[in-house]
């Protein structure tokens, strides 16, 4: 079979998004077990202490690298592969897209320098009047326009398809990629401005205080499309790629699919005070009326949900499967790409009955900010998406490479500890949660932990233990196909499922981007306007920084 | 491209159905037990 | 607008209107919750100044703690503080049993938590703004107050207790 043939250089370019999400993995997720160990009571941070001064400084590492540099860079590496591969066609102005990734590498270390030296134990959220040493504030702002940037040259490079093929319908998996990026692009005006306009002269001694409320509005305004931004690249290889992976299935809906997406741009914004339903300063309709959103951006999760298992099935009854969930087991569970996305689906489904408690309203009072927290999200971006971007990379690293992946039972093996480290570890978060137990804090210290949740917290560090396990199996198995010496017969064959109907009998309306766009740019100035407009209006900038770390 | 086969013409996803019926008690039920922890507290006015 | 039509499955469209009706139930179920019984999340209340409303002679927060504005009704100034040091001011109040008593909560530093164990009472304390709910508290007992949010290094023992007695 002929597939196009991405260049050389471009190849290279996007192996290295993935090489710096790889080695901030690889460094982010080693705090993780340790962050369990200490809620276990078993405690490693005294040994590092010539490194790592606290338990805190760990975690914002662990946040930052996991949360933001290993999935921004993954991402942002898989979507250009997706519009180069998807569209057919070379990047249109390559030193545009490289412009932007040193901007993004550059970001990284300007931030990592700060948080090294325990000047920017903030966490990953970085609420003020916490303070961090201005170079970390610099460092995220390169991230972000870095990414910019990189989306800017992908979109010049769409309107020169687009150009040429005027009656076509969008490849899927560009036509998804696409849809991220400006998500991206809009919904991070938030940080853009709380950083521009009051963190960073505030840490260069500009302005003498914040508004602690007002910088948590618009963290939030980013903050929740964050989540999708992270979600959807993994959603469009379970749509157009995992189908024909797991058994040369077709995509069941390829017009659903398309309009889940246009539904995800419209919503994930305007619903960023359902992170701050208990917050003092928001009014609660205003809270009300993104909860409702809320429910509603659940439901194109819902349609993923049917669309993709169906394609699932239909290729696992390609296969021979018979019966209600005889094609189950004929999935090619011996591939460690499907093994991987099967086994990150699955922990899904909780993750989002956990996100659908959370979002729903005053049902946050139970929930928030308790270790089920950190349960929920370790279901969703450190599994659904983490899991699945590790699946991918076991067939784009070999293609990108050109190198034969290294042993590809453990890698399996890699995906099924991960998956049983993950229910033990996030199981035991959420009971903890319900019973009252606050995140972000090591609880195997805390004076106040009845003898009801040591059980609960010993689980938390074995699971700990089994995830660490897994993460360096997919180190070790990256490493030694990264350096191996037996290359690929062929170039990889990139995994792209047909959809049942020809995406050509598609509506046209779905393939309209002026529409969708206004609509979401109305949609935000609707809910969102009133009260950004009155929050800015009383802007009181009086809280001074603090170093309490 | 992408054509109609028969058998995709016959394809019935009653096994997704199945899943995502499972799926739907699920998230009823631990939606609901939180919920009723949220009621038993009682209100906050 | 278009010649083509979508082609929506059957099964696929039941399970979008199944999916819809479902939310809508629990919507519906989380307005009944917040309307009818007041489970409510907090409204603004006061803004104040951060860098005066421990001292002011003026802020209640200046003499933290319980007034009873009404038999069984209580008033609870608290303070939430990481400098000098992470605690609650006061650290521990007594009420009793069958008490209804409103918490205003605010800090003069950074972001803290206010989460009373057992109850629906959980927020954020926000230097300049004031945090506010209310609890009745029918059964005797003790109930920690735990700091929810992340407010340097000693946030993970911070915490305080209510004492209902019978
Ligand atoms: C190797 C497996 C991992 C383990 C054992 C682990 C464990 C933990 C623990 C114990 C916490 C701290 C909870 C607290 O103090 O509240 C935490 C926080 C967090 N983890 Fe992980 N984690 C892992 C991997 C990941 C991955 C892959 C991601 C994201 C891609 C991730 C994202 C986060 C985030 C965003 C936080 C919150 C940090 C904060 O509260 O500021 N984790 N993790
Ligand atoms: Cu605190
Ligand atoms: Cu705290």
């Amino acid at each position: 079979m002929n597939q196009y043939q991405v260049s050389a250089a471009e190849k290279k370019f996007i192996g290295s998004h993935i090489l710096v999400a790889i080695l901030a993995l690889a460094v982010g997720s080693l705090f993780g077990p340790l962050q369990a160990f200490e809620h276990a009571g078993w405690d490693f941070y005294t040994y590092l202490k010539p490194w790592i001064k606290s338990y805190y400084q760990g975690l914002t590492v662990h946040g930052v690298l996991n949360a933001l540099v290993w999935t921004t860079f993954f991402i942002m590496g898989f979507l250009t592969f997706n519009v180069i591969f998807g569209l057919k066609r070379p990047l249109k102005n390559p030193t545009l897209n490289k412009v932007g990734f040193w901007m993004m590498v550059v970001g990284v270390l300007a931030a990592a320098i700060p948080i090294l030296a325990n000047q920017a134990t903030v966490l990953f959220t970085f609420y003020p009047p916490l303070k961090a040493n201005w170079a970390f504030y610099v460092g995220l702002t390169l991230v972000v326009v870095g990414s910019w940037v990189e989306g800017w040259g992908l979109f010049m490079t769409y309107a020169d398809w687009r150009k040429e093929n005027k009656s076509e319908r969008t490849p899927f998996v560009a036509f998804g990629s696409l849809v991220t990026i400006l998500l991206w692009q809009i919904c991070t005006l938030g940080v853009a401005v709380e950083i521009l306009t009051m963190l960073l002269p505030w840490s260069l001694g500009l302005i003498e205080g914040v508004d602690p409320q007002l910088a948590r509005t618009y963290f939030w305004f980013t903050g929740h499309p964050l989540v999708y931004f992270w979600l959807l690249p993994a959603y469009i290889s379970w749509y157009a790629m995992l189908p024909k992976q797991a058994g040369n299935g077709k995509m069941f809906s390829d017009s659903l699919a398309r309009l889940a997406f246009w539904i995800f741009l419209v919503l994930s914004t305007p619903l960023g005070f359902h992170h701050q339903y208990v917050d003092p300063g928001v009014p609660p309709a205003w809270k009300f009326i993104h909860s409702l959103l809320t429910f509603g951006v659940f439901f194109p999760s819902m349609m993923t949900a049917f669309t993709v298992i169906a394609s699932l099935e239909h290729a696992g009854r390609k296969q021979g499967g018979k019966g209600i969930f005889g094609w189950i087991g004929k999935l090619k569970w011996s591939d460690p790409s499907v093994t991987s996305q099967l086994l990150a689906g699955i922990l899904f489904f909780f993750g989002g009955i956990g996100g659908l408690a959370n979002a729903s309203y005053n049902v946050n009072l139970v929930l928030h900010n308790t270790a089920f927290i950190p349960g929920h999200f370790h279901l969703t971006v450190a599994t659904a998406v983490t899991l699945s971007f590790i699946g991918i990379s076991y067939w784009l690293v070999p293609y990108l490479t050109g190198r034969k992946l290294w042993q590809p039972a453990w890698a399996r093996i890699q995906a099924w500890v991960w998956f049983v480290g993950m229910i033990i570890f996030s199981n035991s978060m959420h009971v903890l949660g319900l019973l009252g137990a606050p995140r972000r804090v090591p609880l195997g210290l805390a004076p106040y932990v009845p003898a009801e949740w040591n059980s609960r917290l010993f689980q938390v560090g074995l699971g700990g233990a089994i995830l660490f396990v897994s993460g360096i199996m997919y180190l070790a198995v990256m490493y030694k196909t990264a350096t191996n010496k037996e290359r690929v017969e062929s170039e990889v064959i990139v995994p792209i499922a047909e959809a049942m109907q020809d995406p050509a009998k598609s509506p046209v309306w779905l393939d309209r981007w002026a529409p969708w766009i206004y609509g979401t740019l109305a949609l935000i100035v609707i809910v969102y306007g009133p009260q950004l407009v009155e929050q800015i209006a009383n802007i009181a900038l009086t809280s001074p920084g603090f170093r309490v770390w | 491209m992408a054509n109609k086969d028969k058998e995709d013409e016959e394809f019935r996803p009653t096994g997704t159905l199945a899943i995502l019926a499972i799926f739907v008690v699920t998230l009823i039920a631990i939606w609901a037990t939180i919920y009723m922890i949220l009621v038993g507290r009682g209100g906050t006015l | 607008m278009s010649a083509h039509k979508m082609h929506v499955d059957s099964y696929e469209r039941n399970w979008m209107i199944f999916s819809a009706v479902l939310l809508v139930v629990f919507a519906t179920a989380v307005s009944v919750a917040a309307f009818g019984m007041g489970i409510q999340v907090p409204a603004p209340e006061q803004r104040v100044d951060p860098r005066t409303v421990a001292t002011d002679p003026n802020s209640p927060w200046s003499n933290p703690g319980l007034r009873e504005i009404a038999p069984g009704k209580y008033d609870a100034y608290i303070l939430a503080r990481a400098v000098p040091l992470w605690e609650y001011l006061p650290k521990e109040l007594t009420v009793p049993a069958g008490s209804s008593v409103t918490f205003y909560v605010t800090s003069p530093d950074v972001q803290h938590g206010f989460k009373i164990q057992d109850t629906n009472a959980n927020f954020m304390v926000l230097p300049g703004q004031v945090s506010k709910l209310t609890v009745k508290f029918d059964k005797a007992g003790t109930y920690n107050f735990i700091c929810t949010e992340f407010c340097g290094a000693g946030h993970g023992i911070m915490y305080g207790a209510i004492t209902v007695t019978p």
